[in-house]
């Protein structure tokens, strides 16, 4: 992935993602507003709205696990790794990792059959016009980004030697 | 036995460093895998839903409002407006910086926020003016936790999403604990300052004082718009947290004008950072809990300690010990979630009014902002006065005995917490 157009694409991949968290936030917030003003000023409101948010919430966070991983927001208990040397913090490291990626391999596989029994059920959600597995369908594929951003995250931890290389 | 690995699965996966959002949601998939008949599949659903969940949305909002606030210029008029005020007594600049948490606590939901809006300008300052930077940033660090205390509060918001609590009811709930809180604070660095022999600041004439006050009116005014639109039925604390939101961008870029509109990406960003992070571990504490009732934990342990009869102030000495102890290993939001379930139950059975269940927890919550390993308010006012946390851990403790102190008086006065609520019917 060192090669410039991996770099690249990589840098657009952070860029986006950046992007559609603001958006989502910014799209909440004003969706929720405009909600309370038409309602008090016009006597009036979307039926939409409200689905809308929340399903806009639960994209803004799934997509925001892995935003959160490349931006070191996610919190972890520090009691021992502070006092093992390079090479236990290592092995540490290793093993936080396939943990983590173990949920992330399960949690994919749960959400693809949730996802999948939607698709069977076809219906589609209560306001907006959309099938319910096409609103979910971001599930697995959030828990999949959450993988690649674990392993991006974890390589120099992992590989102390590659940074060097890397770099240049 | 479920229970007993499910806990277990937990503790080993946090010791290995795997972040808590991933220990919570792990523990529980593999719990479920091993002991229980609940597929993956309602695992991925639960999951999902716990991000649809209406009052939660209120966390973003608040969130980004407070994050609005403190690059907007709120804060710095606060701490303005607090320093006119109390500035000239001895240890007037501490003094201050405690003032300027209550009053951002009341535009903020969060404890860490606060500490950042306050601390990043007021622990340098306090150190320019002759504070060692260990006591600026334990007494802020304590100080800041009246971020969820004093509404809005995002604690306050999880336990009533999770209980069916009024949200409207805990806000006000937790209005005379905060000042009480803020009251015991300013008395210890009152005390304190005597005995270090702190410097005071001259004496602020009226016309500062007024003037400082009017310009900190426009973010003081939110709290007037948060508390007495969901008072008045006007909108949800949901919609009133989103409210917020825009008030805040509102002041920010027209009325105090401090940051441009080529900023507000940025702010924006970082708000979403923090909501990420939170609202991860609140949908994997979602499954967590989920196992937990599924195991019938909840009902086991109810009957467990009503068969043990135990007076109500037994039972919330239990309780509170219970919650110190997840509060000092576990994020507050998550700790509101598995526990307010097992909690509230019992509680209820005792004659224990659940808006004082509410303060409770939240006062417990707050002390476990302050306490290792994991104290969000630690490694925030680390991260801002370039201490090691170690150090900051040293100069918060002596402040966790007022903390303790009022969480015995609102623990066993249920008065103060209940005396607004009641009082607004």
């Amino acid at each position: 992935m060192s090669s410039p157009l991996g770099q690249r694409l990589l840098k657009a991949a952070d860029r986006l993602e950046e992007a559609f968290m603001i958006v989502a936030l910014t799209f909440m917030t004003v969706l929720t507003v405009v909600q309370v003003v038409l309602r008090y000023v016009f006597q009036t409101g979307f039926v939409w709205s409200l689905e809308a948010t929340t399903y806009t919430f639960a994209w803004f966070v799934l997509i925001g696990m892995s935003y959160g991983v490349r931006t070191e927001a996610h919190i972890t208990v520090d009691l021992v790794t502070s006092r093992l040397g390079p090479r236990g913090a290592r092995v540490f490291a290793w093993v936080a990792l396939a943990c983590a990626l173990a949920y992330c391999a399960l949690m994919i596989y749960g959400s693809s059959l949730f996802v999948d029994r939607l698709l069977a059920l076809g219906t589609n959600a209560r306001d907006l016009p959309l099938p319910r597995w096409v609103l979910t369908g971001v599930m697995p594929i959030a828990f999949a980004l959450l993988a690649l951003r674990l392993i991006q995250a974890a390589r120099p931890v992992l590989f102390p030697g590659r940074k060097a290389a890397d770099a240049q | 036995m479920t229970a007993a690995f499910l806990v277990a699965a937990l503790f080993v996966l946090l010791f290995l460093r795997v972040p808590i959002a991933i220990s919570l949601g792990l523990s529980a998939v593999l719990t479920m895998l091993l002991f229980a008949e609940q597929s993956l599949v309602a695992l991925a659903q639960r999951f999902f839903s716990a991000l649809q969940v209406y009052p939660l949305l209120a966390i973003p909002f608040f969130i980004l409002a407070g994050a609005l606030m403190t690059t907007g210029g709120v804060a710095k008029r606060m701490i303005a407006f607090a320093n006119a005020l109390v500035g000239h007594f001895r240890g007037g600049l501490a003094m201050a910086a405690l003032l300027a948490c209550a009053l951002f606590a009341a535009v903020s939901g969060s404890s860490p926020a606060t500490v950042v809006a306050v601390g990043s300008i007021m622990i340098g300052g306090m150190a320019r003016s002759g504070y060692s930077r260990e006591f600026a940033a334990g007494l802020i660090c304590n100080a800041g936790t009246l971020g969820i205390l004093i509404p809005p509060s995002i604690v306050m918001v999880v336990y009533g999403a999770v209980t069916e609590t009024s949200i409207g009811d805990l806000f006000i709930a937790g209005v005379v604990p905060g000042l009480m809180l803020t009251a015991m604070l300013m008395v210890a660095v009152a005390l304190l300052a005597r005995r270090l022999g702190l410097p005071r600041q001259p004496r602020a004439d009226w016309r500062t004082v007024l003037r400082t006050g009017r310009d900190a009116i426009w973010g003081l005014l939110l709290i007037v718009i948060i508390l007495g639109g969901i008072y008045s039925g006007v909108f949800t604390p949901t919609e009133a947290a989103a409210v917020s939101a825009a008030y805040a961008f509102f002041i920010a870029v027209f009325v105090y004008r401090d940051v441009g509109f080529k900023e507000i990406p940025k702010v924006i960003a970082e708000a979403a950072k923090v909501t990420a992070m939170l609202m991860f571990i609140i949908g994997n504490a979602y499954l967590f809990a989920f196992v937990l009732t599924t195991e019938q934990v909840p009902q086991m342990m109810s009957a467990w300690i009503t068969d043990l009869g135990l007076p109500p102030w037994a039972f919330l000495i239990v309780l509170n010990l219970l919650l110190l102890a997840a509060g000092s290993f576990m994020e507050a939001t998550s700790v509101v979630l598995i526990f307010a379930p097992i909690m509230f139950p019992i509680a209820v059975a005792l004659g224990i009014d659940p808006v004082h269940l509410g303060i409770i927890m939240t006062v417990n919550m707050e002390i476990g902002m302050i306490t290792p390993p994991v104290g969000l308010n630690l490694f925030v006012t680390s991260g801002i006065s370039q201490l090691p946390v170690t150090k900051v851990i040293r100069a918060a403790m002596p402040w966790l005995v007022v903390l303790l102190a009022a969480l015995v008086i609102v623990t066993y006065v249920p008065w103060v917490s209940l005396v607004l609520p009641r009082a607004l019917g």
